[in-house]
């Protein structure tokens, strides 16, 4: 409702207005924000799910069932402490004097510290990665869980060799999984705005900072709330076109 | 059997699981086109044998020939071997043609038409015409187990393994596929190896059966020999039902006496000994079948024993009466078919029992 109103320091003037969308497509900073966020969440949707998958299959494949608990439990123990705090951490292993670039050094494998890996996009992918692995690995691990084991045995009865059984068998039933891990990771991590703030430097801002910053700072929270919009609706376009592709790439097979 | 050609060859074949010890010593020969079965109770390590055949266990020592060549190290997807899983194993994100043509996308020199007509002729074979764009996990149990069976006979394998594909099966569908699969490989002439622990299963299905207990082989035999000459007393109970007495048997020069307590003296010949121990206490067996009850009236060549009717089960065609011979602590089962005319005894009848020598099997 906000985004179609407009506000004039402390009044609100309730007539519906489309000027809030217009200021969104006449200024290129919003645009270039959302791209950089689309681009920033889909890297960390890709690295997530990336390290995701082969921790869910290790531990469903290969792990005694006995143990899969304990090992369920171990990877949740991230949540243990604040996310804050977490994202902090981050700042004391990624930073200039931190624990990546005072043991490279000391190892004599780099001569001045690297300043790529924090306050730049780089450090916000490394940690919303690290943040919403649990979250993409539990459904991996559900549906590869659910996989009768015999069908596996059946490919390489068939003739199909380790690799093939994976490709024709495993993942295809594991893609219900994937696909959940997929949304879980790439819908939230497009609104975070605490994660950019405090690694991201001023490369890592992401469109949530801009919005952040229309409601509290600026004083505009109609506009801020078409950016929301915006931002709402890119995600969903996004997520959708990726339930049918995935539906569709499944059902060609 | 020595006329054809050995497909399978197992040469004193062992698998440890850790501490267990699930095969201890399998040799034995399955013949190429033969209808095999293993039977034995659950944890017999039938299973395990069959699994072993198709490359999904490793033996731990022996040999394991397939038709002709050393499995050991060879994958389950470069044997020759194909296998009906107990759970069919048809994958669920497949339609009913894409699971029978799995594994054809490792043959080459096929065309896809060849491919497409190898898979009408595999679901024509199974019954399934017109099944080919349906999707697996819309069907039924008898349906995705004829689905299991064209999918491993279209890559025609030198041997095909069922491991209890009917066990899921309700009595009537199960009947029905026991003749199918029966018709389906003298059709084909390929070797089956049945995995079941339905005796009855066993007997009607296979050429050779080889009975298994606690990893190794009770016996192996055909279907008759087994049923008529089991080996042991434990062969003899886990095949149908069989009557026990105490008794021995003495050789002598008119040939060998008999006595069980119950039935009394009668000779024998030396065929119907089973195992090599001395005439002294030995376990005497008759098939329930091979004891009839003389009716009112009725007069018999056979031998005649004397008893009270204890219990009895009316299955229509049939009736099983468990009569306690006099002088016996333990009734007997017989079973009697209903004919006309013929009276179903009620229970505390006195009634006669006939018996026939020749069908009396003695484990010593």
């Amino acid at each position: 409702m906000f985004s179609f109103w407009t506000q004039d320091f402390l009044s609100l003037d309730t007539t519906p207005t489309l000027n809030n969308y217009r200021e969104f497509l006449a200024e290129p900073l919003y645009q270039e924000l959302l791209r950089r966020s689309l681009i920033i969440a889909g890297s960390v949707t890709v690295v997530t799910v990336l390290l995701a998958f082969p921790i869910a299959y290790y531990v469903s494949f290969y792990v005694r069932p006995e143990r899969k608990s304990l090992w369920l439990f171990l990877i949740t123990i991230p949540f243990w402490t604040s996310y804050l705090i977490r994202v902090f951490l981050w700042r004391v292993i990624l930073g200039f004097d931190g624990v990546v670039n005072t043991a490279l050094m000391n190892l004599g494998l780099i001569n001045e510290p690297l300043t790529f890996i924090l306050y730049n996009p780089n450090a916000v992918v490394i940690t919303l990665a690290h943040a919403f692995a649990p979250f993409a690995i539990l459904p991996i691990f559900v549906a590869l869980e659910r996989i009768d084991r015999s069908l596996l045995e059946a490919s390489r009865d068939l003739g199909e060799n380790a690799f093939n059984t994976f490709r024709r068998v495993t993942l295809p039933l594991a893609m219900p999984g994937v696909v959940a891990s997929v949304l879980i990771v790439f819908i939230p991590t497009i609104g975070d705005y605490v994660t950019p703030r405090l690694v991201g430097g001023p490369e890592g801002l992401m469109i949530a900072n801009m919005i952040q910053t229309q409601f509290l700072r600026l004083n505009n929270a109609p506009l801020g709330a078409a950016l929301a919009v915006i931002a709402m609706l890119s995600v969903t376009l996004i997520s959708l076109a990726f339930i049918w592709l995935t539906r569709k790439y499944l059902r060609a097979r | 059997m020595t006329d054809r050609n050995a497909i399978i060859d197992l040469r004193d074949v062992h698998k440890h699981y850790g501490e267990f010890h699930a095969l201890k010593g399998i040799s034995m020969e399955i013949a190429e086109g033969e209808f095999f079965s293993l039977l034995g109770p659950s944890g017999c390590g039938k299973t395990t044998l069959l699994r072993s055949i198709a490359g999904f266990e490793d033996i731990s020592s022996g040999a394991l020939m397939l038709d002709g060549a050393d499995m050991a190290g060879v994958p389950p997807n470069k044997r020759p071997t194909n296998m009906v899983f107990q759970s069919y194993a048809i994958f669920p994100h497949l339609t009913v043609g894409e699971n029978v043509a799995f594994g054809l996308r490792r043959k080459t020199g096929l065309s896809k038409s060849d491919k497409a007509r190898m898979v009408d002729e595999a679901l024509e074979m199974v019954g399934l015409v017109g099944y080919g764009a349906r999707a697996a996990h819309a069907l039924s149990g008898g349906q995705r187990q004829r689905v299991a069976l064209a999918r491993a006979l279209i890559l025609k394998p030198r041997v095909l393994l069922l491991d209890e594909p009917l066990s899921a099966l309700d009595k009537k569908l199960r009947e029905q596929m026991q003749s199918e699969l029966r018709r389906l490989q003298r059709q084909v002439g390929i070797t089956f190896i049945l995995v079941t622990h339905d005796q009855e299963e066993a007997l009607i299905m296979s050429d050779r059966i080889a009975v298994m207990f606690e990893g190794r082989i009770a016996q192996l035999a055909s279907p008759q020999d087994l049923y008529l000459r089991p080996k042991s007393r434990d062969v003899a109970e886990f095949i149908g039902v069989m009557n026990f007495f105490e008794g021995g048997f003495q050789t002598g020069a008119a040939g060998i006496e008999m006595t069980a307590q119950g039935l009394g003296a009668a000779r024998i010949t030396g065929d119907q000994i089973m195992g090599s121990g001395s005439g002294t206490s030995c376990a005497v067996g008759i098939r329930p079948e091979s004891l009839s009850i003389l009716f009112e009236g009725e007069t018999t060549s056979e031998r005649i024993a004397e008893g009270v009717v204890d219990d009895l089960a009316y299955y229509g065609d049939m009736t099983y009466y468990e009569v306690r011979l006099d002088g016996m602590d333990h009734p007997l089962t017989i079973s009697m078919k209903n004919r006309a005319g013929r009276p179903v005894l009620e229970r505390g009848v006195r009634t006669r029992v006939a018996w026939d020598p020749r069908s009396l099997v003695v484990f010593s």
